[in-house]
């Protein structure tokens, strides 16, 4: 077969002759093969590849999984390596080195074969989906165990592998005993001693949360970019950026998810975004091997390993990055279609200590139901106030799940997501502060899916109250050290901010129980226990509490300009009864399976997504 | 160092404190009280020193800012603690205003005027040294419009959301200020359809563009809802809780504003009234149509304010909301006087306005005589509608102040109060603090006294000679006697239905009768 295959692919029309230039030329820059970027830049479907193949006589081995290796002959290949060129050695057999290949006349690999094994390659022609599960599942396994275990090696104290500390854990049994104690010597007493410490804590959690959401506020119209920075960005200058895409059993999504990346206003020569499934979700797998138009990513397959969560494989995926800068979106995610020239603006202009840039998310199904209304005013507010608030007052800022655009080297050097923890964002966030370094927030938001469905919601939230349990645990491991690393500004923000949402949630039932006991039923138990001024106070507490936070959440939509929500912020004590039933599950899980990543189920809007292009 | 510096300011503001401070505790020495100061003086020793419900006291007096303000003034003295809030409030109205100006106005000259108001101008000084809650009104009336120019101007939630806040407190100040809210309801409509952008300039043709596209209708019917929301949410939640508050704690959602022992002005108002249907004078000035004018008059500064804003329509709209507010006033309260406060309002709004848009005036230094000018006129009629106005304890102010007379007014209640301190420790006096509010607020030790909000009171009341020593009792003569159980005809009726009691005068006063309780199984005799 003399024919080479660009020859082939450019004669049997499915890429140009200027396409064929421009892909050898980025692989002369990459030192990616010619097919590698052909599939996973957009140039040709899978589907057209195996065409091509096909009719100029090769064949394509459909089951390669099942084919013998020999882990002497792996061990000298990195999986590296094996990405960037489609191919991998598997045994030695005849006296020639069977290798799997997506390309057959790839030349830099078939001399590595001779030069490392000294012997002639025997090509088996294999789709490049299964060559990269099989090269992941084989040559993965240095990569995954250093996405598990790296933070936990290098900074143990910032990692959830443990997560309640012996300081904690007799912290915690010592106030529990002091309350047992307490309540036996003087039930009244310490009942009302209780009763206000918690309802004040509600209020003032509450206050602080208007607080930021005012400051915040107060800089709506500040945009970080503007219009003429944007122009002063020239594609030629842009360094690579990574697209980091976790995902699950989103079989649904990938065309979704393929059609709002190519709307992203970047060159496309310059993008490395990679797909993270995991070795048995066949069913995504499957979805993109199977797609009939070209996709614009490389798929790397994350090998099993416990804890199963996206952190881990956020983490095993960061080993292939090659961008400058990195982010994180989720499979149904739109974003703004300048946001990663907006975000290499940002950094242009942000002193070197500011290693992350947070965009606003939203929900571009807002108007669907309850829920995915109620969800729109708390991420309104959530990330149009409360983060700018906290970048405001220089308070560290829980990331939000996606959207974050990380500076790479400093992203390593902080040992990226601790996989241990399922707010891994969060975390992350807070551990940057804590090393010096800043966040960043930027005027550009990211649709996302609100949750639809109730149980769907109480498992994803409970994830999040879980995971803010586990991070504010983490970082409350030396509460000194904690101050004298974010100051004292920073302490209090996140113990009011990070400490203080899951204990919010939790109490929020009870006061609402004392409340209820006292308004409606006017039970004489409740006033025989509490005297008259201690329920004053936790109904003030509670009514002025649920007032404030109805009135933050209208403000947010205010500004958004979703007027139609306004109204809806008045059901948010409702909303909060869900984010109860959610902290409790979360505190539970906490205790029983703490690394447990309750899966959210993406894909269940009916809502159109329209690509949000920004003119 | 610059005058504008936020140093300098505060040192500015600070001797206007004392400047302040000394014209209080000067007025106090003339014997000057007045009801309002009275009240937070008998209700914070209640909250401090009392046996009862003070509780309920605590959260359902009214005003309840103003009030709680004097608290951490008690520190220093209960009798002076509204002087010094009022005082100290005032310095902080200065410095907000004056670093509002800092912030807006380059010159120094604007500032100088301001510093001409705060020392020289009658009813600021009034505000500062009366012990009255008029500063709080002043501050947060200042920051409400202060925050609503800005929102024109930005479009923010932030300043929106502020301006809600403050007008919360103003409301938490003055409840008449829920009226405020009235008139706001065309303006926020006049607001939406500007905001909408339509190519079409004049307001009339944008609203009839409006209402005839079922888009556009949409849009504004949701914009103008939400900002209904966004303004007035807050107040109206805030005023609901309150209601709700005081009906579980008194039975009566407007206990805060009716009740004679939740707020001072009720009685105020009705003797207002009592004197407005005895005297055959009728007042001219307090009718209808001419208030606006008495303004206008008192504060020709707004009459720069609307020239200043003459091109945008819904900033002279706001700025003529308080006259409307204040003639809505005058109409709902027809029995009641228009209180000093009400004109010091326009006082405060038109410096700000000047402040927003000074900066467009092309000739400073005219500009600035004419400010002075006005200035000084706004003196003169500060002083002249302070001693010519209908509420007796405003005029009260101006003799004391200003021609240096002692003030009498409470004569009679320091010595009912000095009586009663001479009393035994271990004696009980039975008193209703409904009327009697300023003999408290002159007593030493309020634990032996029994008064309406402590549990045993109906008890005292039905048999004196089990509870109390002494009663103190509303003569004939006292012009609120009405509004009292305590005053002669309970002497009477006691000794009716129990006859083994007897009473005998024990002090006297024009309006105040000091009654020993005597039960005649045991001859007890003073």
């Amino acid at each position: 077969m003399s024919i080479s295959i660009p020859e082939l692919l450019t004669n049997d029309g499915f890429i140009t002759a200027g396409e064929r230039d421009a892909i050898e030329k980025h692989s002369v820059a990459s030192g990616l093969s010619f097919i590698k970027i052909a599939l996973t830049l957009g140039y040709i479907s899978r589907k057209n590849y195996d065409r091509s193949i096909l009719n100029a006589g090769y064949h394509i081995h459909e089951a390669p999984r099942e084919e013998a290796y020999d882990p002497q002959v792996l061990s000298k290949i990195d999986l590296s390596f094996a990405h960037e060129r489609l191919a991998m050695p598997l045994r030695i057999e005849n006296n020639k080195v069977v290798c799997l290949m997506a390309s057959p006349d790839d030349a830099l690999f078939i001399d590595f074969i001779r030069f490392t094994y000294d012997l002639e390659p025997q090509i088996i022609i294999a789709s490049d989906m299964d060559i990269t599960w099989l090269s992941n599942k084989l040559l993965g396994d240095k990569y995954i165990k250093s996405a598990v275990f790296e933070l936990m090696k290098r900074d143990p104290d910032s990692s959830a592998v443990v997560t309640f500390s012996t300081a904690q854990l007799i912290f915690i049994f010592v106030l529990i005993g002091i309350v047992t104690i307490g309540l036996i010597l003087s039930f009244k007493n310490t009942s009302i001693i209780i009763n206000v410490i918690i309802s004040s804590f509600f209020l003032v959690a509450i206050i602080f949360k208007l607080f930021l959401a005012l400051v915040g506020s107060r800089f709506e119209l500040y945009q970080a970019v503007t219009k003429d920075d944007l122009k002063q960005v020239y594609d030629d200058d842009l360094p690579i950026y990574t697209i980091l895409l976790p995902v699950y059993k989103e079989d649904k999504l990938i065309k979704k998810l393929i059609w709002n990346l190519q709307s992203i206003d970047y060159p496309r020569h310059k993008l490395d975004i990679k797909l993270l499934i995991e070795e048995d979700d066949d069913k995504t797998f499957n979805a993109v091997k199977n797609l009939d138009f070209p996709a614009i990513f490389e798929v790397i397959v994350v090998p099993f390993h416990m804890p199963k969560t996206k952190p881990k494989a956020c983490n095993y995926g960061l080993h292939f990055a090659r961008g400058k800068y990195l982010t994180i979106y989720d499979a149904e995610d739109i974003p703004d279609t300048d946001q990663l020239k907006k975000v290499v603006s940002l950094f242009g202009k942000l002193p070197e200590e500011y290693i992350c840039v947070q965009s606003a998310l939203n929900y571009f199904n807002r108007n669907e139901n309850f829920l995915t209304r109620m969800f729109t005013l708390e991420y309104s507010y959530w990330f149009d106030y409360m983060l700018p608030g906290l970048d405001t007052l220089d308070i560290p800022i829980p990331l939000g799940g996606t959207s974050n655009h990380f500076k790479l080297e400093e992203l390593i050097e902080l040992g990226a997501w601790d996989p241990f923890n399922v707010t891994e964002d969060a975390d992350l966030g807070v551990r940057a502060y804590a090393k010096g370094y800043k966040i960043a927030i930027i005027n550009s938001t990211t649709y996302e899916e609100a949750n639809n469905e109730p149980f769907n919601w109480v498992r994803q939230r409970s994830r999040w109250i879980k995971g803010y349990m586990q991070t504010y645990l983490v970082h409350m491991r030396n509460p000194v050290a904690l101050w004298k690393e974010i100051g004292w500004k920073g302490f209090l923000g996140f113990n009011f901010f990070i400490g203080a949402t899951p204990v919010t949630f939790l109490v929020y039932p009870l006061l609402l129980t004392f409340f209820i006991c006292y308004v409606v039923f006017d039970l004489s138990g409740i006033r025989t226990l509490f005297p008259d001024w201690v329920l004053f106070m936790s109904i003030f507490n509670l009514m002025v509490g649920n007032i404030l936070m109805i009135y933050i959440n209208m403000i947010a939509v205010f500004k958004r300009r979703y007027y139609e929500l306004i109204l809806f912020a008045i059901a948010n004590p409702i909303y909060w009864l869900m984010h109860s039933v959610a902290a409790y599950k979360g505190l539970y899980q906490l205790i029983v399976k703490p690394f447990y990543w309750e899966k959210t189920n993406h894909g269940l809007s009916k809502v159109n997504s329209p690509t949000n292009i920004v003119k | 160092m610059k005058l504008t510096g936020t140093i300098f300011l505060s040192i500015l503001a600070f001797i206007l404190v004392i400047y302040y401070l000394v014209c209080g505790i000067y007025l106090n020495h003339l014997g000057y009280y007045n009801h309002e100061s009275l009240f937070y003086i008998e209700k914070s020793k209640i909250v401090f020193e009392g046996l009862g419900n003070r509780l309920k006291v605590m959260g359902l007096t009214s005003p309840i800012l103003p009030f709680y303000a004097t608290f951490i003034f008690n520190i220093f003295s209960t009798t002076l603690a509204p002087v010094l809030a009022s005082a100290v409030g005032t310095g902080v109205l200065f410095y907000i205003i004056a670093s509002t100006v800092a912030k807006r106005l380059p010159d120094e000259g604007y500032i100088w005027l301001l510093l001409i108001l705060f020392l020289f101008h009658p009813g600021i000084i009034y505000t500062a040294a009366s012990g009255k809650s008029i500063y709080l009104i002043l501050i947060f009336f200042f920051l409400f419009f202060l925050n609503l120019f800005k929102f024109y101007r930005s479009n923010t939630t932030f300043h929106v959301s502020i301006a809600s806040l403050c007008l919360v407190i103003l409301i938490f100040c003055d409840y008449k200020f829920i009226w405020l809210t009235l008139f706001f309801i065309p303006l926020v409509l006049a607001i939406t359809i500007n905001s909408l952008n339509l190519g079409e300039q004049e307001s009339i043709f944008r609203l009839f563009i409006s209402f005839n596209s079922p888009s556009l209708r949409r849009k504004l019917i949701n914009k103008t809802f939400a900002l209904y929301i966004i303004l007035f949410s807050l107040p109206l939640a805030a005023v609901l809780c309150y209601k709700l508050l005081n009906l579980t704690h008194a039975n009566d959602l407007n206990y805060f504003a009716e009740s004679p022992y939740a707020t001072w002005n009720v009685l105020i108002d009705k003797l207002s009234f009592d004197q407005l249907t005895t005297n055959t004078n009728y007042r001219i000035p307090e009718t209808s149509i001419l208030l606006s004018a008495r303004v206008v008059l008192f504060c020709p500064m707004i009459l720069i304010a609307i020239y200043l804003f003459r091109e945008s329509t819904y900033q002279v709209l706001t700025i003529l909301i308080p006259f409307a507010f204040i003639e809505f006033l005058h109409i709902k309260y027809d029995k009641v006087f228009l209180a000093y406060q009400y004109y010091m309002i326009f006082l405060i709004l038109a410096y700000l306005c000047v402040i927003f848009k000074a900066h467009t005036v092309k000739n400073h230094k005219s500009f600035k005589i004419l400010l002075l000018l006005t200035v000084l006129v706004q003196l003169y009629f500060g002083w002249y509608y302070l001693r010519t106005s209908s509420i007796a304890e405003e005029q009260n102010f101006t003799n004391a102040f200003f021609n240096r007379q002692p003030d009498s007014t409470q004569a009679n209640n320091v010595d009912v109060a000095n009586y009663l301190n001479s009393l035994p420790t271990n004696s009980h006096v039975l008193l209703d603090d409904a009327i009697a509010y300023n003999i408290v607020a002159f007593t030493k030790d309020i634990k032996p006294v029994i008064m309406p909000y402590e549990s045993n009171f109906l008890s005292a009341l039905e048999t004196p000679d089990k509870y109390v020593d002494y009663i103190v009792v509303a003569t004939a003569k006292n012009i609120v006697s009405g509004y009292t159980q305590l005053n002669e005809k309970y002497i009477f009726s006691v000794k009716r239905t129990i006859p083994n009691v007897n009473f005998r005068k024990v002090f006297v006063t024009d309006d105040w009768i000091v009654y020993r309780v005597i039960t005649n199984r045991s001859g007890n005799t003073l």
